[in-house]
């Protein structure tokens, strides 16, 4: 404690830089690898006078910077790949809307459709259309499953990703277009078949989006921000391995102080 | 661009800055206004480097801590005389309807 005082622009008190650390720790690690030390010199420099620990705006402030780089990488991808990423939230919305619709419509539609067949034959009829209800209720809830998995990958700089889009499209919606469209007429009531279209064009969409140049260039090039961004940082690891030997030194000199 | 943004670029538009220094800066710049916190500070840095509007300039080790330097790219230049172009021009229009006998004839 007794150097904190001597010193106290060196290295502030150590409780609050503890604290700072503990809130940084919510930063992709390897987001921290480059940045936490330089972080940690602003906030104890903003820190006032005699600050124990950090402030609740701050820690707020943190955190919503933590979340917001996991979320959204900081080395943002392209334009392209961002309109194709919105394109797959907006088509998740989509089906979902269209899995709440069905799961809402479901026994109004099944009577309606009983009411057709004569009475001994309706229960059946029922139960068949119940369970095909049901099958596509459970494929929307994959389906809805697999673009959010695919977004998040998409985000994340995943080449593989986007091949994994243009299949589960190519295999899933478009080969799934061919039976809805001979499928009888209640399954294929206009609604469910217009959000069917509206996701086929989103995916469509995405899927072409995703291959253009810029996005072909991104993923192709791994992630920027590993790679191509150290040149930026310089000759960091050589400066971090300075600051960590001047530390160990200190550390040593406090813990012998007769030395 | 968001204001946050704005007087980061302004604050590295008269030279390179360290992290606390821009935090300075841009209280000094905004009156007092505006104080930044280092999660906004570090997003928008972030953000702005990958944009290309700003560059590591150089590191250095100062009472042993990290002191990482940022300056703005021609890049960032242009955008932040773009937007100040843009914002001044907003200004005048609002100023020369609320008082056009004070703007009207100097203009």
């Amino acid at each position: 404690m007794s150097e904190l005082t001597v010193r106290p622009g060196v290295s502030g008190p150590a409780g609050l830089e503890r604290g700072y650390r503990r809130l940084l720790a919510c930063y992709p690690r390897a987001y921290r690898r480059e940045n936490e030390e330089e972080i940690l010199a602003v906030l104890l420099a903003c820190a006032q006078d005699g600050q124990q620990r950090p402030g609740l705006r701050e820690s707020v402030d943190l955190v919503k910077g933590a979340i917001r780089m996991r979320l959204w990488p900081a080395t943002r991808p392209p334009r392209t790949v961002q309109a194709a990423v919105r394109l797959m939230c907006v088509g998740v919305a989509a089906q979902l809307a269209a899995l709440i619709t069905e799961v809402a419509t479901a026994r109004s539609v099944g009577s309606a459709y009983a009411r057709g067949y004569p009475p001994w034959a309706a229960a059946a009829v029922r139960h068949a259309l119940a369970v095909s209800l049901a099958k596509v209720q459970v494929e929307d809830a994959i389906g809805i499953g697999v673009w959010l998995l695919l977004a998040w990958a998409l985000v994340r700089g995943g080449n593989l990703a986007r091949f994994a889009c243009a299949a589960w499209f190519i295999g899933m919606d478009c080969l799934n277009m061919l039976p809805k469209i001979t499928r009888h007429a209640v399954v294929s009531a206009p609604a469910d078949m217009t959000a069917f279209a509206v996701v086929w064009l989103l995916a469509l969409a995405a899927s072409v989006l995703l291959f253009t140049g810029p996005a072909s260039r991104y993923y192709r090039g791994g992630l920027p921000g590993s790679q191509a961004d150290t040149g930026n940082y310089g000759d960091y690891s050589a400066l971090l391995a300075r600051l960590k030997a001047m530390k160990s030194r200190r550390a040593g000199e406090s813990a012998n102080p007769t030395a | 661009m968001q204001e946050a943004t704005y007087l980061i670029l302004t604050a590295l538009a008269a030279g390179s800055q360290h992290g606390y220094g821009i935090v300075a800066d841009v209280t000094e710049i905004s009156g007092g206004r505006v104080r930044l916190l280092a999660g906004t500070l570090y997003t928008a840095l972030e953000r702005l480097r990958a944009d290309g509007l700003i560059a590591v300039d150089r590191e250095e080790i100062v009472d042993s801590r990290l002191r990482r330097y940022y300056r703005l790219t021609s890049e960032g230049e242009e955008q932040l005389a773009e937007e100040a172009a843009r914002l001044h021009a907003n200004a005048t229009a609002a100023l020369r309807r609320l008082r056009p006998e004070l703007t009207g004839g100097v203009a």
